[in-house]
Protein backbone atom coordinates (compact mmCIF):
# COMPACT_ATOMS: atom_id res chain seq x y z
CA UNK A 1 0.00 0.00 0.00
CA UNK A 2 2.89 2.34 1.12
CA UNK A 3 4.55 1.82 -2.33
CA UNK A 4 1.48 2.51 -4.57
CA UNK A 5 1.68 5.64 -2.66
CA UNK A 6 4.62 6.58 -3.14
CA UNK A 7 4.72 5.43 -6.90
CA UNK A 8 1.35 7.01 -7.49
CA UNK A 9 2.52 10.54 -6.01
CA UNK A 10 5.63 10.11 -8.26
CA UNK A 11 3.37 9.87 -11.05
CA UNK A 12 1.67 12.52 -10.74
CA UNK A 13 4.86 14.58 -9.68
CA UNK A 14 6.41 13.56 -12.91
CA UNK A 15 3.53 13.77 -14.66
CA UNK A 16 2.52 17.56 -14.53
CA UNK A 17 6.30 18.43 -14.41
CA UNK A 18 6.80 16.90 -18.09
CA UNK A 19 3.54 17.83 -18.89
CA UNK A 20 4.11 21.52 -20.14
CA UNK A 21 7.70 20.43 -21.61
CA UNK A 22 5.65 18.23 -23.65
CA UNK A 23 2.95 21.02 -24.88
CA UNK A 24 6.37 23.45 -25.12
CA UNK A 25 7.73 21.53 -27.30
CA UNK A 26 4.71 20.61 -29.47
CA UNK A 27 4.09 24.21 -29.33
CA UNK A 28 3.88 26.22 -33.12
CA UNK A 29 5.46 29.20 -32.07
CA UNK A 30 2.86 31.42 -33.00
CA UNK A 31 2.41 34.39 -31.33
CA UNK A 32 0.40 34.90 -28.10
CA UNK A 33 -2.36 36.91 -28.93
CA UNK A 34 -1.54 38.39 -32.69
CA UNK A 35 1.79 40.07 -33.96
CA UNK A 36 2.14 42.64 -31.88
CA UNK A 37 4.99 44.22 -31.03
CA UNK A 38 5.60 45.27 -27.17
CA UNK A 39 5.71 48.30 -26.93
CA UNK A 40 6.96 51.06 -24.04
CA UNK A 41 3.76 51.77 -22.89
CA UNK A 42 2.96 48.13 -22.74
CA UNK A 43 5.74 47.78 -20.61
CA UNK A 44 5.41 50.46 -18.58
CA UNK A 45 2.02 49.18 -17.74
CA UNK A 46 3.30 45.92 -16.88
CA UNK A 47 5.47 47.45 -14.17
CA UNK A 48 2.73 49.02 -13.18
CA UNK A 49 0.47 46.05 -12.76
CA UNK A 50 3.82 43.93 -11.05
CA UNK A 51 2.17 45.34 -7.12
CA UNK A 52 -1.07 43.88 -7.86
CA UNK A 53 0.24 40.21 -9.25
CA UNK A 54 2.11 39.79 -6.16
CA UNK A 55 -0.42 41.34 -4.21
CA UNK A 56 -2.36 38.29 -5.22
CA UNK A 57 0.54 35.88 -4.47
CA UNK A 58 0.98 37.10 -0.92
CA UNK A 59 -2.51 37.14 -0.09
CA UNK A 60 -3.48 33.41 -1.23
CA UNK A 61 -0.56 32.27 0.36
CA UNK A 62 -0.92 34.50 3.74
CA UNK A 63 -4.35 33.06 3.80
CA UNK A 64 -3.32 29.26 3.53
CA UNK A 65 -0.52 29.21 5.81
CA UNK A 66 -2.61 31.54 8.14
CA UNK A 67 -5.75 28.09 7.77
CA UNK A 68 -2.99 25.79 8.65
CA UNK A 69 -1.58 27.37 11.33
CA UNK A 70 -4.71 27.46 13.01
CA UNK A 71 -5.92 24.19 12.26
CA UNK A 72 -2.68 22.67 13.58
CA UNK A 73 -2.91 24.62 16.41
CA UNK A 74 -6.43 23.47 17.03
CA UNK A 75 -5.72 20.14 16.35
CA UNK A 76 -2.65 19.79 19.10
CA UNK A 77 -5.48 21.81 21.46
CA UNK A 78 -7.97 19.15 21.08
CA UNK A 79 -5.68 16.03 21.57
CA UNK A 80 -4.29 17.52 24.64
CA UNK A 81 -7.87 18.03 26.30
CA UNK A 82 -9.01 14.20 24.91
CA UNK A 83 -5.95 12.80 27.01
CA UNK A 84 -6.89 15.04 29.71
CA UNK A 85 -10.89 13.88 29.61
CA UNK A 86 -9.54 10.28 29.00
CA UNK A 87 -6.75 10.07 31.91
CA UNK A 88 -10.00 12.05 34.11
CA UNK A 89 -12.16 9.11 32.97
CA UNK A 90 -9.88 6.29 33.72
CA UNK A 91 -8.85 7.92 37.33
CA UNK A 92 -12.97 7.58 37.99
CA UNK A 93 -13.55 4.98 37.09
CA UNK A 94 -10.11 2.86 38.55
CA UNK A 95 -9.34 5.29 41.42
CA UNK A 96 -6.31 2.69 42.51
CA UNK A 97 -4.40 4.13 39.19
CA UNK B 1 -0.41 9.44 7.91
CA UNK B 2 1.39 8.55 4.67
CA UNK B 3 -1.34 9.51 2.84
CA UNK B 4 -1.55 13.17 4.44
CA UNK B 5 2.17 13.22 3.76
CA UNK B 6 2.40 12.18 0.77
CA UNK B 7 -0.26 14.43 -0.22
CA UNK B 8 1.43 17.48 1.27
CA UNK B 9 4.52 16.89 -0.40
CA UNK B 10 2.96 16.22 -4.01
CA UNK B 11 0.97 19.28 -3.08
CA UNK B 12 4.16 21.45 -2.31
CA UNK B 13 6.48 20.25 -5.02
CA UNK B 14 3.56 20.91 -7.14
CA UNK B 15 3.13 24.40 -6.17
CA UNK B 16 6.67 25.08 -6.78
CA UNK B 17 6.50 23.88 -10.08
CA UNK B 18 3.57 26.19 -10.71
CA UNK B 19 5.26 29.25 -9.27
CA UNK B 20 7.89 28.37 -11.78
CA UNK B 21 5.72 28.21 -14.55
CA UNK B 22 3.36 31.42 -13.79
CA UNK B 23 6.48 33.86 -12.89
CA UNK B 24 9.16 32.22 -15.50
CA UNK B 25 8.21 30.03 -18.01
CA UNK B 26 4.64 31.10 -19.32
CA UNK B 27 4.30 34.67 -22.10
CA UNK B 28 2.86 37.49 -21.12
CA UNK B 29 -0.28 37.86 -22.74
CA UNK B 30 0.13 41.03 -24.73
CA UNK B 31 -3.72 42.19 -24.82
CA UNK B 32 -3.84 41.75 -20.78
CA UNK B 33 -0.89 41.87 -19.54
CA UNK B 34 1.57 41.26 -16.41
CA UNK B 35 -1.87 41.61 -14.43
CA UNK B 36 -3.01 38.57 -16.44
CA UNK B 37 -0.86 36.04 -14.55
CA UNK B 38 -3.26 36.53 -11.63
CA UNK B 39 -5.94 34.08 -13.52
CA UNK B 40 -3.46 31.40 -12.76
CA UNK B 41 -4.46 31.36 -9.28
CA UNK B 42 -8.33 33.27 -9.46
CA UNK B 43 -9.37 29.76 -11.74
CA UNK B 44 -7.96 27.34 -9.57
CA UNK B 45 -9.35 28.63 -6.53
CA UNK B 46 -12.84 29.53 -8.35
CA UNK B 47 -12.43 25.84 -9.43
CA UNK B 48 -12.39 24.73 -5.77
CA UNK B 49 -14.78 27.32 -4.54
CA UNK B 50 -17.85 25.67 -6.32
CA UNK B 51 -17.05 22.27 -6.45
CA UNK B 52 -16.60 23.17 -2.50
CA UNK B 53 -20.38 23.66 -1.73
CA UNK B 54 -21.14 20.61 -4.27
CA UNK B 55 -19.39 18.08 -1.73
CA UNK B 56 -21.01 20.37 1.04
CA UNK B 57 -24.62 19.83 -0.52
CA UNK B 58 -24.41 15.93 -1.47
CA UNK B 59 -22.48 15.14 1.92
CA UNK B 60 -25.80 17.07 3.88
CA UNK B 61 -28.42 15.09 1.53
CA UNK B 62 -26.11 11.54 2.65
CA UNK B 63 -26.06 12.50 6.23
CA UNK B 64 -29.99 13.40 6.31
CA UNK B 65 -30.71 9.82 4.65
CA UNK B 66 -28.29 7.58 6.18
CA UNK B 67 -27.88 9.67 9.50
CA UNK B 68 -24.21 8.68 9.68
CA UNK B 69 -21.97 11.25 11.70
CA UNK B 70 -19.26 11.07 9.07
CA UNK B 71 -20.63 12.57 6.18
CA UNK B 72 -21.80 15.60 8.41
CA UNK B 73 -18.06 15.83 9.47
CA UNK B 74 -17.44 16.17 5.76
CA UNK B 75 -19.59 18.24 4.59
CA UNK B 76 -18.92 20.89 7.37
CA UNK B 77 -14.80 20.25 6.56
CA UNK B 78 -15.60 21.14 3.31
CA UNK B 79 -17.79 24.11 4.09
CA UNK B 80 -15.15 25.75 6.17
CA UNK B 81 -12.79 25.49 3.23
CA UNK B 82 -15.31 26.40 0.79
CA UNK B 83 -15.45 29.81 2.83
CA UNK B 84 -11.68 30.42 2.83
CA UNK B 85 -11.27 29.61 -0.94
CA UNK B 86 -14.34 31.56 -1.38
CA UNK B 87 -12.97 34.72 -0.01
CA UNK B 88 -9.79 34.35 -1.54
CA UNK B 89 -11.67 34.26 -5.30
CA UNK B 90 -13.59 37.62 -4.08
CA UNK B 91 -10.27 39.08 -3.01
CA UNK B 92 -8.32 37.89 -5.94
CA UNK B 93 -10.86 38.78 -8.09
CA UNK B 94 -11.11 42.41 -7.23
CA UNK B 95 -7.20 42.84 -7.14
CA UNK B 96 -7.41 42.00 -10.65
CA UNK B 97 -10.76 44.12 -11.80
CA UNK B 98 -8.43 46.62 -9.89
CA UNK B 99 -5.17 46.44 -11.74
CA UNK B 100 -6.56 45.50 -15.28
CA UNK B 101 -9.84 47.83 -14.99
CA UNK B 102 -9.61 50.57 -12.84
CA UNK B 103 -12.19 49.56 -10.22
CA UNK B 104 -12.37 47.51 -7.42
CA UNK B 105 -16.32 45.84 -7.64
CA UNK B 106 -19.15 46.15 -9.49
CA UNK B 107 -22.31 44.35 -9.32
CA UNK B 108 -22.77 42.60 -12.34
CA UNK B 109 -24.23 38.78 -12.49
CA UNK B 110 -21.05 36.56 -11.90
CA UNK B 111 -19.61 39.15 -9.52
CA UNK B 112 -22.78 39.53 -7.06
CA UNK B 113 -23.80 35.46 -7.54
CA UNK B 114 -20.04 34.54 -5.96
CA UNK B 115 -20.65 37.03 -3.28
CA UNK B 116 -24.30 34.94 -2.94
CA UNK B 117 -22.05 31.76 -2.53
CA UNK B 118 -19.60 33.56 0.20
CA UNK B 119 -22.96 34.63 2.03
CA UNK B 120 -24.43 31.27 1.63
CA UNK B 121 -20.94 29.51 3.02
CA UNK B 122 -21.13 31.75 6.01
CA UNK B 123 -24.28 31.29 6.65
CA UNK B 124 -23.80 27.69 6.71
CA UNK B 125 -20.84 27.67 9.23
CA UNK B 126 -23.41 30.48 11.47
CA UNK B 127 -26.18 27.84 11.84
CA UNK B 128 -23.81 25.19 12.28
CA UNK B 129 -22.54 26.87 15.04
CA UNK B 130 -25.37 28.84 16.16
CA UNK B 131 -28.02 26.02 16.36
CA UNK B 132 -28.21 23.23 19.25
CA UNK B 133 -25.79 20.17 18.23
CA UNK B 134 -27.17 17.29 17.18
CA UNK B 135 -29.49 16.32 13.99
CA UNK B 136 -31.58 19.56 13.82
CA UNK B 137 -28.12 21.93 13.10
CA UNK B 138 -27.06 19.56 10.65
CA UNK B 139 -30.63 19.46 8.88
CA UNK B 140 -30.88 23.01 8.78
CA UNK B 141 -27.51 23.84 7.03
CA UNK B 142 -27.87 21.28 4.64
CA UNK B 143 -30.96 23.40 3.42
CA UNK B 144 -28.22 26.26 3.14
CA UNK B 145 -26.16 23.92 1.25
CA UNK B 146 -28.70 23.26 -1.36
CA UNK B 147 -29.16 27.01 -2.01
CA UNK B 148 -25.42 27.07 -2.61
CA UNK B 149 -25.19 24.06 -4.73
CA UNK B 150 -28.03 25.66 -6.91
CA UNK B 151 -26.07 29.02 -7.40
CA UNK B 152 -22.64 27.26 -8.21
CA UNK B 153 -23.88 26.76 -11.76
CA UNK B 154 -25.27 29.86 -11.94
CA UNK B 155 -21.95 31.03 -11.07
CA UNK B 156 -20.57 29.49 -14.14
CA UNK B 157 -23.24 30.48 -16.64
CA UNK B 158 -23.34 34.04 -15.64
CA UNK B 159 -21.47 34.94 -18.09
CA UNK B 160 -23.19 33.19 -20.60
CA UNK B 161 -26.90 33.92 -19.54
CA UNK B 162 -25.91 38.03 -18.80
CA UNK B 163 -24.25 40.65 -19.97
CA UNK B 164 -21.16 40.97 -17.61
CA UNK B 165 -17.84 42.69 -17.05
CA UNK B 166 -16.04 39.68 -15.68
CA UNK B 167 -13.93 37.59 -18.73
CA UNK B 168 -16.67 35.56 -20.59
CA UNK B 169 -15.07 31.73 -20.12
CA UNK B 170 -12.61 30.27 -22.45
CA UNK B 171 -12.27 27.11 -20.35
CA UNK B 172 -15.11 24.11 -19.77
CA UNK B 173 -17.68 22.66 -21.31
CA UNK B 174 -19.77 25.99 -22.71
CA UNK B 175 -16.53 27.90 -23.11
CA UNK B 176 -17.81 30.60 -25.59
CA UNK B 177 -14.03 32.54 -25.74
CA UNK B 178 -11.67 29.50 -26.28
CA UNK B 179 -9.25 31.34 -28.51
CA UNK B 180 -8.76 34.16 -26.22
CA UNK B 181 -6.48 32.26 -24.26
CA UNK B 182 -4.25 31.38 -27.21
CA UNK B 183 -1.51 29.56 -26.37
CA UNK B 184 -0.77 26.25 -25.33
CA UNK B 185 1.54 27.46 -22.66
CA UNK B 186 -0.87 29.38 -21.27
CA UNK B 187 -3.23 26.12 -21.14
CA UNK B 188 -0.39 23.93 -19.47
CA UNK B 189 -0.05 26.54 -16.74
CA UNK B 190 -3.58 26.50 -16.01
CA UNK B 191 -3.94 22.93 -15.93
CA UNK B 192 -0.93 22.30 -13.97
CA UNK B 193 -1.87 24.99 -11.13
CA UNK B 194 -5.53 23.30 -10.87
CA UNK B 195 -3.85 20.44 -10.63
CA UNK B 196 -1.36 21.94 -7.53
CA UNK B 197 -4.78 22.98 -6.22
CA UNK B 198 -6.62 20.67 -6.40
CA UNK B 199 -4.17 18.29 -4.39
CA UNK B 200 -3.27 20.71 -1.91
CA UNK B 201 -7.19 21.48 -1.38
CA UNK B 202 -7.61 17.35 -0.93
CA UNK B 203 -4.85 17.76 1.71
CA UNK B 204 -6.70 20.23 3.51
CA UNK B 205 -10.04 18.57 3.58
CA UNK B 206 -8.21 15.34 4.96
CA UNK B 207 -6.56 17.18 7.65
CA UNK B 208 -9.71 19.09 8.40
CA UNK B 209 -11.23 16.57 8.31
CA UNK B 210 -9.09 14.13 10.79
CA UNK B 211 -9.21 17.63 13.05
CA UNK B 212 -13.59 17.56 12.57
CA UNK B 213 -13.33 13.74 13.73
CA UNK B 214 -11.45 14.67 16.53
CA UNK B 215 -13.77 17.72 17.21
CA UNK B 216 -16.65 14.59 17.57
CA UNK B 217 -14.94 12.04 19.72
CA UNK B 218 -14.05 14.96 22.12
CA UNK B 219 -17.90 16.03 21.88
CA UNK B 220 -18.75 12.36 22.58
CA UNK B 221 -16.08 12.14 25.90
CA UNK B 222 -17.49 14.85 27.21
CA UNK B 223 -21.06 13.44 27.30
CA UNK B 224 -19.43 10.18 28.55
CA UNK B 225 -18.10 11.94 31.52
CA UNK B 226 -21.30 13.67 32.61
CA UNK B 227 -23.40 10.73 32.31
CA UNK B 228 -21.29 8.78 34.08
CA UNK B 229 -20.20 11.30 37.00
Amino acid sequence: MRSIIIAAAAIILLAATLAPVAVAAAYDGAPIVSATVETLAQQQRGEAELPWLFAVYVITWAAFFAYVFIMSRRQREMQREIDTLKRALDAKIDPEQ
Amino acid sequence: MLVRNSLLVTSAALMLVTLYMVFLWVPTELNLGVSQRIFYFHVPLGWLGMISIVIVAVASIVHLITGSQWWDDLAYTTAELGVVFASLILVTGVIWARGDLGWWWTWDAKLTTTLVLWFIYVGYLMVRAYSPKGSQSARFASVIALFGAIDAPIIYMATVWWSSAHPELNVGPVASDRDAIGSNKIYATLLVAVLAFTIFYIHLVVERFHLRRAESALDRLHQSFAARF
